[in-house]
């Protein structure tokens, strides 16, 4: 397969989980968006209907070449999941050496620890809604994680496209927005690129 | 050229626009409502001229959308596919009549099914309705087969069928738009002629019209085995194993094959009726086995003569039910190709993993009312004023999740809350052992179809009390208009509004009342009164408007009076709150000690202030509770 020349992927398959009203479908429409605006060829499977009156919302998107809306089970090189609960309801969609991003206030605790090691999969966890409402509104943890996330080198999305792409496509609070991702991304930096897999630690 | 994003449905609607449809009509329904949506977003950015319409229902919009057809314009028509089964009655007979302007039926099928009473299959509709089928598979074909299903509904005069399904209405992919945007081509002057003995064709006549139809789809047939819409994909791969494959699952098994690293031939059919058999024939001569993936049923497979080779759902190797997710289609590919003799991967998910987290029991997360609902305040009164013993016919729209609190016993069909009320009324009363039934149905779907059983119900003298639901919006697909609202589809002024109560009255029902379920002793006062109606000797039918507009719909309204709450320390857990009221809101602590209120999900309604007996949840009159948002 070939690398695609602007995000140095040949086909990013990113899983987006959390609850009806966390924002899932907009934020991956955001980093859709971003991968198009790159030139990359996207498709994207949301959830509509009843599901989103407070059940799991899952999005499936397909950076790449498959046209197939649906990412396998075992397949995703990341998973960016805006709830504990869910974020473990979608682990199997990891492929073996793909990374979780989740918020949790916590740090998060995987009950299924010595499975993810042996499959090389990565959680890294932060408090990204408290980091949210600390800046003015749970509403914007969506952004917070998606910061988080592009820090890591599988998910090399640029920073400079993600931010413009955020400011043509939010309707209101861009400063807020942009500002969740700036927080975001600044932790993810600190961490590290994607050496610690213990709980992320803030404060 | 830039590429945008777009829905699978947002692409229909684009490739309606830019082929000169002038007049699109929907109802809106899980997964189709974004295709008008989109017509209309289109509409002004093509500075297009056209008219599109929200209308009452299925049947309704496509007969508007047919006589546009008939005067010479390019018309479409959209729903979800139950929403077909509404509008069966014209398309089987526009499938004789015939069409004059390109006509395309769009019915979004759901496989799944994810937000639907059924999986039915519309291409089978198609099929005996005698009406052709383009089947995109996603969303960048279905916006290119617009084009092409209208220039072949002008050619034959014959109504065609686009058919998506869920995962293609709800995906999105970026798509080319010309920049700058092509000019509107001449709109034609629309002009019906008529012609009796085609759109008045009496029995007779629709003999000859029959005849004429099957003459159609035979010549439609061998135009569709010439056509690029039906194409083989690694022609020479193997000659042990064909696929057949439409719709989504093409590129579902083209993602499989990548994972189960094999290589099979794939015959992609993008039109399955009528299939072209020539075609099919010449595929599957190359092969010892064949496998056909669709969804959701069997259209293809149906039509294929000789089927001693093939496996797909009729012979079981496909499930008959469910959609044909990633890991399906790739475990019935697994089966088929490892009995073939391949070498093929192992399936890439985990098992122990899943097992493992299969083994935490994560709570599921049912969908719910929304905190603030009104519907949540009337199901909880019904339910109080009424007991368990009552009989509580429901019907389809947000308020179909009554069936939480309890308060929801039946969900058919649209309009069916209320002949089921009048079909329990009459059975139980011819075998005696009568119980309260209270059924409940939404604005929109009462305007839809429940008009006719409530006619039907005053004369036969049924007893009931009928609750509308009015939240003055079609909340569960996205807060389209009715009828009831002051606007249009396009957002300009409606000509009328029309009054649920003056409909109601003018069916003859005495006893109407309109009340606000957030008034919880009021509306259950008149609950009350109305049962005594229904019980007195010159009572009758007795009818509960519950007016209130939707939270999500018209957030201001909660906002002028918010009421926050807080559940004093008394609170025992003892989860009645939790139980018969429901709020997403009220959270019960891990270790089962009492209620606390989630301020991220709360409005400030102040309606759980009723849903607990004990009083443990109060108004918050100095600000430490929930906050209103």
């Amino acid at each position: 397969m070939t690398r695609c020349a602007h995000c140095a992927h040949s086909n990013l398959k990113v899983i987006v989980a959390g609850v009806g009203g966390q924002g899932v479908v907009f934020a991956t429409r955001l980093l859709a968006q971003t991968a198009v605006a790159l030139g990359c060829p996207v498709i994207v499977s949301e959830t509509h209907g009843m599901s989103q009156r407070g059940g799991s919302v899952i999005s499936h998107l397909n950076i790449g070449s498959s046209e197939a809306p649906l990412i396998q089970r075992g397949t995703a090189d990341v998973l960016l999941a805006l709830e504990p609960n869910e974020a473990m309801r979608s682990l199997p969609f990891l492929r073996r050496g793909g990374v979780a991003f989740v918020n949790a206030e916590n740090g998060w605790r995987s009950a299924v620890t010595s499975h993810l090691e042996r499959l090389d999969i990565q959680v890294l966890s932060l408090p990204a809604e408290s980091i949210a409402i600390e800046l003015g509104s749970a509403g914007v943890t969506n952004m917070v994680l998606i910061g988080f996330a592009i820090a890591h080198p599988l998910v090399l999305l640029p920073p400079s496209s993600i931010r413009k792409v955020l400011e043509d496509i939010t309707r209101r609070d861009v400063a807020l927005n942009l500002q969740a991702l700036e927080a975001g991304l600044h932790l993810g930096k600190t961490i590290g690129s994607g050496a610690v897999s213990h709980p992320v630690q803030w404060r | 050229v830039s590429r945008e994003l777009l829905l699978g449905n947002e692409a229909i609607a684009l490739g309606l626009v830019e082929h000169g449809c002038r007049v699109v009509t929907a109802y809106p329904g899980t997964p189709s409502s974004e295709i008008l949506a989109g017509v209309l977003r289109f509409m002004r950015r093509l500075d297009r001229r056209l008219y599109a319409e929200w209308s009452i229902n299925e049947k309704v919009a496509f007969e508007i959308a047919l006589a546009a057809s008939w005067s010479g314009l390019r018309a479409a028509v959209a729903m979800k596919q139950v929403g077909l089964n509404v509008a069966s009655d014209p398309l089987f007979s526009a499938a004789y009549t015939g069409v004059k302007g390109g006509f395309i039926v769009i019915p979004a099928d759901d496989p799944g099914p994810h937000s639907s009473q059924t999986e039915q299959d519309s291409r089978l509709m198609a099929l005996v309705a005698q009406v052709p089928v383009f089947d995109p598979a996603s969303p960048a074909e279905a916006r290119a087969m617009v084009e092409q299903a209208f220039a072949l509904s002008e050619r034959f005069e014959i109504p065609v069928m686009l058919r998506p399904t869920t995962r293609l209405c709800h995906a999105r992919q970026d798509l080319p738009i010309d920049h700058p945007l092509p000019p509107d081509p001449p709109i034609p002057v629309a002009r019906f002629h008529k012609d009796p003995s085609r759109w008045a064709a009496t029995p007779r006549f629709r003999y000859r019209q029959h005849v004429a139809l099957n003459a159609k789809l035979g010549q439609i047939e061998a135009e569709f085995a010439a056509s690029a819409l039906n194409y083989v994909t690694d022609a020479h791969a193997s000659d042990r194993v064909g696929i057949i494959a439409s719709g989504v699952a093409y590129y579902t098994a083209r993602q499989a094959l990548l994972e189960l690293g094999a290589q099979v031939p794939i015959l992609k059919i993008g039109t399955p009726f009528p299939l072209p058999q020539a075609a099919v024939s010449d595929f599957m001569a190359q092969f010892q086995t064949v496998l056909v993936l669709e969804e959701p049923a069997a259209c293809i497979e149906l039509q294929l003569a000789n089927r001693d080779r093939v496996h797909g759902r009729l012979d079981g190797t496909v499930p008959a039910a469910g959609e044909l997710s990633p890991e399906v289609v790739f475990g019935v590919l697994a089966g088929v190709l490892i009995a073939a003799g391949y070498p093929v991967n192992p399936p890439p998910a985990d098992a122990a993993l899943q097992a493992a987290i299969e083994e935490l029991d994560l709570p599921v997360r049912k969908p719910n009312l929304c905190a603030g609902c009104a519907h949540r305040s009337a199901f909880f009164a019904i339910k109080r004023e009424f007991g368990p013993r009552a009989i509580f016919p429901g019907d389809i729209g947000c308020y179909t999740l009554g069936i939480n609190l309890r308060a929801v016993d039946t969900c058919l069909d649209m309009g069916a809350s209320i002949s089921l009320a009048n079909g329990f009324f009459q059975t139980h009363q011819l075998t005696g052992g009568a119980q309260p039934i209270v059924a409940a149905i939404g604005d929109s779907t009462f305007l839809h179809s429940g008009i006719a059983p409530l006619i039907n119900a005053v004369h036969t003298g049924a007893r009931f009390v009928l609750v509308i639901l009015d939240n003055r919006t079609t909340a569960m697909t996205g807060f389209q208009p009715t009828p009831a609202g002051p606007v249009l589809a396009d957002g300009s002024r409606a000509a009328e509004r029309v009054s649920i109560t003056n409909l109601v009255r003018a069916c003859n029902v005495n006893f109407v009342r309109v009340a606000d379920p957030y008034d919880y002793a009021g509306f259950r006062s008149v609950l009350s009164e109305a049962y005594h109606h229904t019980q007195a000797a010159d009572g009758g039918l007795a009818v509960v408007i519950a007016e209130r507009s939707c939270v999500l719909d018209d957030p201001a309204s909660l906002r002028e009076h918010p009421m926050p709450v807080l559940i004093t320390p008394e609170c025992d857990g003892c989860r009645f709150c939790l139980e018969s009221f429901g709020c997403p809101a009220l959270v019960l602590r891990p270790d089962g000690s009492r209620v606390d209120i989630d301020n991220g999900l709360c409005v400030a309604c102040g309606q759980c202030v009723d849903a607990c007996h004990k009083g443990y949840i109060v108004p918050d009159t100095v600000g430490t509770g929930s906050a209103a948002r």
